[in-house]
């Protein structure tokens, strides 16, 4: 089964053949990264069926190679096929190929697309190693190279300032994680000498103090990827980006590393202190409640989306607090389909509006009509409406919650399920309600097909819920509850029914809502203020720092240099001085060697060229000198 | 075979030689003869690499050993183990490329490529001989031709930068003579073989290790160099000419790190672990340090520049920590710097030579004006904040990995190096964030690419940058049993 390989290798050649062609060259092979991440996605289904009908935790595939010797212990890494990565490798092609077919008509007129397909094409390959590692090793390093396609896409438009800045404020913040997760590793391989899977995620005695600090470092690598409070605020950013490549980065895949990095490593988190995994759950809510009110105020389309998704990997996480990560997987999976398709819907919208504001949009049902059905099935789902794929995982997540004790995390979970119906019906109702004429038009077939596509799997894939579950970890589901399944519905009809008579039916004045209470107001529209906060004391404190320092070494360290340079050379001059007037004659082997001294140092002073390049013979044919006295003696 | 390490070290010395025979008026067949030499001098070293028993790096091979002057003990004594062979590679390697990266150099052209191939007898040299006379030799060796280089071919401040590099590392290294001295007195040899044999068996005094530990210190701590002993290398840096710039970030600041790996720590093991916390303290302080500094930088070069002072850091973090994990890092992060940074000085070259300015605001929008040279820079700044998959991240990684597990550095200090990483990402993409993105400005608008012969130039190296970090192995197979060899005195688990 060594094909496994070729499903992250195929996209990795891809940008390695196209990443030296010349831009016109790589435009004309915008095609081959669809290619190969259409056969990757034939080999993951092969994959699957080799897999089924799983339930099983060990590989049905697994192999590894010697990446080096360290003190003659090998250090491995390898690639394994069970299945969770074979979960995940159906999602990453599966949302990949539609990305693709989509971004060559999204795209078709864009000068450097090439190299936009390159790199969606590195990243698939990143994704896929990723979800195919056998190790954190390979893991952590297929999590940096995303990071670095990321960072590309983000900034692809960089002639423009925004795209820049998002960019490097991207790679920056999910940094901050990945300096946690180092240091985790680094734990880890202090006390197992290993990374593998098998070893450290199978019962290795790693003790509570060592696990708890290994713990904490993945989750804060996980928390700077997945965006997760506080380390959230460079998704909404990362918006600048070509759209359909938020879709696959910033929607679907990337971001939903962290909750797979945490979702993996739970036996750790399980053999660590029991605040580890109550922190983990805490975040989860402060994150989901921080995305959903903040999407509540944004006019911008994506970044309605993109607050959405913080708030969706919070939800991830609190559930992952509670252990079960067949929950925080299998939304995960849902998500990643319906969400993707809300992007891929937004990018025809913004296409054919030339705008991404919501409040320059309006009644565009009718000049898109296709476009409109497909993003009310996402917002459905995402709302969690019965049959819709959302339903299924969010009240997979509350079961969990409650049956598990969490209870204050169930009430949390429940209000930001309303809240999130509440604000999609809001942006629905901006963009496709009213009467506001519009000459928008639908959007290309090469366009809409993949947007079809993701829309009939959020239909339908709820259903797999129970199989999903016992193929995953093998466990096999209580039925659905009917009191929980209830409730969930309830709040997230209410929160839709909420959002009709607000921007519906304007049964409130938001605008007098805002004037009403401007404290709450203000905040939200400066994001709660963590922007504003890291700008000042994080990125203002280092540079200040860095000012200093560079004049503290350019004054202090570098003047104590010079200082002492021209203490050497005055000391030299006074000796001359006094030879000369005092002792003249007297000691003139001494005198000569001082006079030679002063005279030297004092040219130093002058600075002269030729001066230094005596010196610097001088001091040649010394050792010249030395060399043949030695010879000679020998 | 025993006569390969004299003609690889001494084969530059010929084309001194004839070099020096050219006329002035004949100056540009100069160029011809350095790159034929260096040619020829890396396809032996690639022999040598062939030929060289990877089971039994950990001894030195190809060893040629004659009496030099016998009466006093000096030897003819050069061999090469794993840690020898790639620092070799990386010297002659950086020193053809520095050739090529002349090729436009036409003041004084045979003095400045007969400097060239003088200053690579050194480099080859000083990571080879096994004799202290001839280690000091060669080492000082290579002060004089880039003496020269920057102080003739340099920018502005060419005097200046010139004869504070010269008489900071001779200062350095004349401690290192005493050193030198004080263990021939106790000992009574210059092998450095045979003192590490002393070492091993514990024949020097605690006392006495200390006092030459510090001596040795001095010496090498100028040359890496470590934080605060650093300020030569800015300045050095900026007024140096290309190719000077490439070689001594590339190769001279190895020699510094080269010399604790191969001297300090197997002859002096009492003194090196009684040392090692506060060594690995003055590398996280460089580590963070240089990392602060560059980030105010506005010359490209000077922001370079301090990159090296604080990925230096990470080489002296993975020594001190004293385990193999960290000294196989050590290694790699030397190998690694040595070709990134080598490559980010010829890339900065190539854009200096067509826009006369290293001045940061003055360089915008790269990738659109010259997209191949400002890919080539985006690269190599990928490459430099350690991006895994490229050979940054491995000693990097590797040396924080050592030095977490280490016994004798503090935990904190790790945690300190470790946002390094973070920090060196701010400089990095900070300075591409200007130059290489954005819309082109004035200076650049109208330049023309890198040309073909600066393409292939930088091949080899995005090549071995790539190769080193996706396959590790092909690097560390040759370093780690070396490093075994160097950590055995220090028992298992230092």
């Amino acid at each position: 089964m060594a094909w496994v390989l070729l499903i992250p290798l195929l996209p990795a050649l891809t940008f390695a053949v196209m990443a030296p062609m010349s831009r016109r060259a790589r435009t004309t092979w915008r095609w081959l990264p669809l290619a190969a991440m259409s056969v990757s996605l034939v080999l993951s289904l092969l994959a699957f069926a080799r897999v089924w009908p799983g339930g099983s935790q060990t590989p049905t595939f697994h192999a590894t190679t010697v990446l080096a010797r360290l003190g003659g212990v090998p250090l491995s890494v390898g690639i394994q096929l069970d299945p969770v990565s074979v979960m995940m490798l159906l999602v990453v092609t599966i949302v990949g190929v539609c990305v693709q077919v989509y971004s060559l008509g999204y795209m078709h007129r864009d000068e450097r697309q090439g190299w936009y397909f390159a790199v969606l094409a590195l990243f698939s390959a990143a994704m896929l190693l990723l979800v195919l590692a056998d190790d954190f090793l390979l893991l952590y390093m297929s999590w940096e190279v995303m990071g670095l396609c990321s960072y590309l896409l983000i900034g692809f438009w960089h002639e423009q300032e925004a795209p820049r800045l998002a960019a490097i404020k991207a790679f920056l913040t999910t940094r901050v994680g990945d300096v946690g997760f180092a240091i985790g590793l680094a734990v880890m391989w202090a006390s197992a000498r290993t990374f593998d899977f098998s070893v450290v995620l199978h019962g290795f005695p790693f003790g509570t103090a060592i696990a708890t600090m290994i713990a904490l470092g993945l989750l804060f690598g996980a928390m700077g990827k997945s965006a997760q409070v506080p380390l959230h605020v460079w998704l909404p950013d990362a918006m600048a980006g070509p759209t359909p490549a938020s879709a696959l980065i910033h929607a679907a895949t990337m971001v939903a590393a962290g909750v797979y990095l945490v979702a993996r490593s739970l036996p750790i988190f399980e053999q660590a202190a029991p605040w580890v995994l109550e922190a983990v759950l805490v975040i989860g809510i402060l994150t989901a409640l921080t995305g959903g009110v903040l999407a509540l105020v944004q006019y911008d389309i994506k970044k309605i989306l993109a607050y959405s998704t913080i708030s969706q990997l919070g939800y991830m996480f609190i559930v992952l607090g509670a252990g079960a990560e067949g929950a925080a997987l299998f939304h995960l999976m849902t998500h990643a389909f319906f969400k993707s398709l809300l992007f891929l819907g937004a990018g025809v919208i913004i296409h054919a509006t030339h705008t991404q504001d919501i409040r320059e949009m309006g009644g565009l049902r009718r000049a898109m009509p296709w476009t409109t059905a497909t993003f009310l099935v996402g917002a459905l789902a995402l709302s969690g409406v019965y049959p819709f794929s959302g339903f299924w995982s969010k009240d997979d997540i509350l079961t969990t919650l409650w049956t598990s004790g969490h209870l204050v995390a169930f009430w949390f979970a429940l209000g930001v399920a309303a809240l999130t119906a509440f604000y999609m019906t809001r942006l629905c109702v901006r963009v496709f309600g009213d009467n506001a004429c519009s000459l928008a038009r639908e959007g290309h077939n090469e366009m809409l097909a993949p947007m079809a596509l993701l829309a009939a799997i959020t239909a339908v894939v709820g259903f797999s819920s129970q199989t999903f579950a016992h193929f995953l970890l093998g466990e096999t589901q209580a039925p659905l509850n009917l009191t929980i399944a209830l409730t969930g519905t309830a709040f997230a009809l209410g929160g839709i029914a909420l959002g009709v008579w607000v921007y519906l039916f304007h049964g409130v004045d938001t605008d007098r809502l805002k004037v009403r209470v401007p404290y709450v107001y203000a905040a939200l529209q400066h994001k709660l203020y963590f922007d504003l906060v890291y700008d000042r004391v994080f990125v203002g404190g280092f540079r200040s720092l860095s000012a200093w320092l560079a004049g503290f070494d350019r004054t202090v360290i570098d003047g104590a240099v010079n200082g002492a340079a021209q203490l050497w050379s005055a000391t030299a001059t006074t000796l001359w001085r006094g030879d000369v007037t005092l002792i003249d004659g007297a000691v003139n082997g001494v005198g000569a060697l001082v006079r030679g001294a002063g005279a030297r140092a004092r040219e130093i002073e002058t600075g002269r060229l030729q001066t230094y390049q005596r010196l610097a013979l001088a001091v040649l044919l010394l050792l010249l000198v030395l060399s043949v006295v030695l010879l000679r003696g020998a | 075979m025993s006569a390969l390490l004299t003609v690889i070290v001494f084969l530059p010395l010929a084309g001194v030689a004839i070099t020096a025979l050219i006329p002035r008026s004949r100056g540009g067949s100069a160029k011809w003869v350095a790159v034929t030499v260096m040619a020829v001098d890396l396809a032996l070293v690639a022999w040598l690499v062939a030929n060289f028993d990877r089971a039994r790096a950990g001894v030195a091979q190809f060893v040629v050993n004659v009496p030099w002057v016998a009466q006093a003990g000096i030897r003819y004594h050069m061999g090469a183990d794993g840690i020898s062979l790639v620092m070799l590679v990386l010297s002659t390697l950086l020193g053809l490329i520095a050739v090529v990266a002349s090729w436009k150099v036409t003041d004084r052209a045979p003095t400045y490529f007969a400097m060239l191939l003088l200053l690579q007898v050194g480099m080859n040299g000083v990571f080879l001989a096994l004799d202290f006379v001839l280690f000091y030799v060669f080492w000082e060796l290579v002060l004089v031709p880039m003496f020269f280089l920057i102080g003739m071919w340099g920018g502005t401040r060419r005097e200046y930068a010139s004869i504070k590099f010269f008489l900071y590392t001779l200062a350095g290294s004349v401690f290192m003579l005493v050193g030198i001295i004080a263990l021939y007195l106790a000992t009574g040899t210059f092998d450095i073989t045979a003192l590490a044999a002393k070492g091993a068996a514990g024949v020097l005094g605690i006392g006495f290790q200390n006092w030459v530990f510090l001596a040795f210190f001095l010496g090498f701590a100028v040359k890496v160099p470590i934080w605060p002993l650093h300020t030569w290398l800015p300045d050095a840096h900026v007024e140096a000419p290309t190719a000077a710039s490439a070689l001594l970030a590339g190769v001279l600041l190895k020699m510094g790190a080269y010399g604790f790996i191969r001297i300090s720590l197997p002859i002096l093991p009492a003194a090196a672990r009684a040392w090692a916390p506060w060594i690995a303290l003055l590398a996280a302080i460089s580590i963070v340090y240089g990392a602060a500094v560059a980030f105010a930088q506005t010359d490209l070069k000077k922001l370079i520049a301090y990159s090296s002072v604080s990925h230096m850091g990470f080489v002296m973090l993975g020594i001190a920590s004293l385990t193999t994990v960290g000294l196989n890092g050590a290694v790699a992060v030397m190998f690694s710097h040595g070709l990134v940074t080598g490559m980010l000085f010829l890339v900065v070259g190539i854009v200096y030579d067509r826009a006369h300015t290293r001045e940061i605001s003055e360089l915008s929008g790269l990738s659109v004006a010259m997209p191949v040279t400002g890919g080539l820079l985006a690269f190599a700044s990928f490459a430099s904040l350690g991006l895994p998959a490229l050979s940054g991240f491995v000693g990097e990684f590797l040396s924080l990995l050592g030095s977490w597990e280490s016994r004798v550095v503090p935990h904190w200090i790790t945690v300190v190096a470790a946002f390094g990483v973070l920090l060196a990402a701010a400089y990095m993409l900070w300075m591409v964030l200007r130059v290489v993105l954005g819309k082109p400005s004035e200076k650049v608008a109208a330049l023309p690419d890198a040309t073909l012969r600066e393409v292939v130039m930088l091949t080899p190296l995005i090549a071995l940058i790539v190769t080193v970090g996706v396959w590790w192995g092909s690097l560390l197979g040759y370093v780690d049993p070396a490093v075994r060899a160097v950590l055995a005195v220090f028992g298992r688990a230092a």
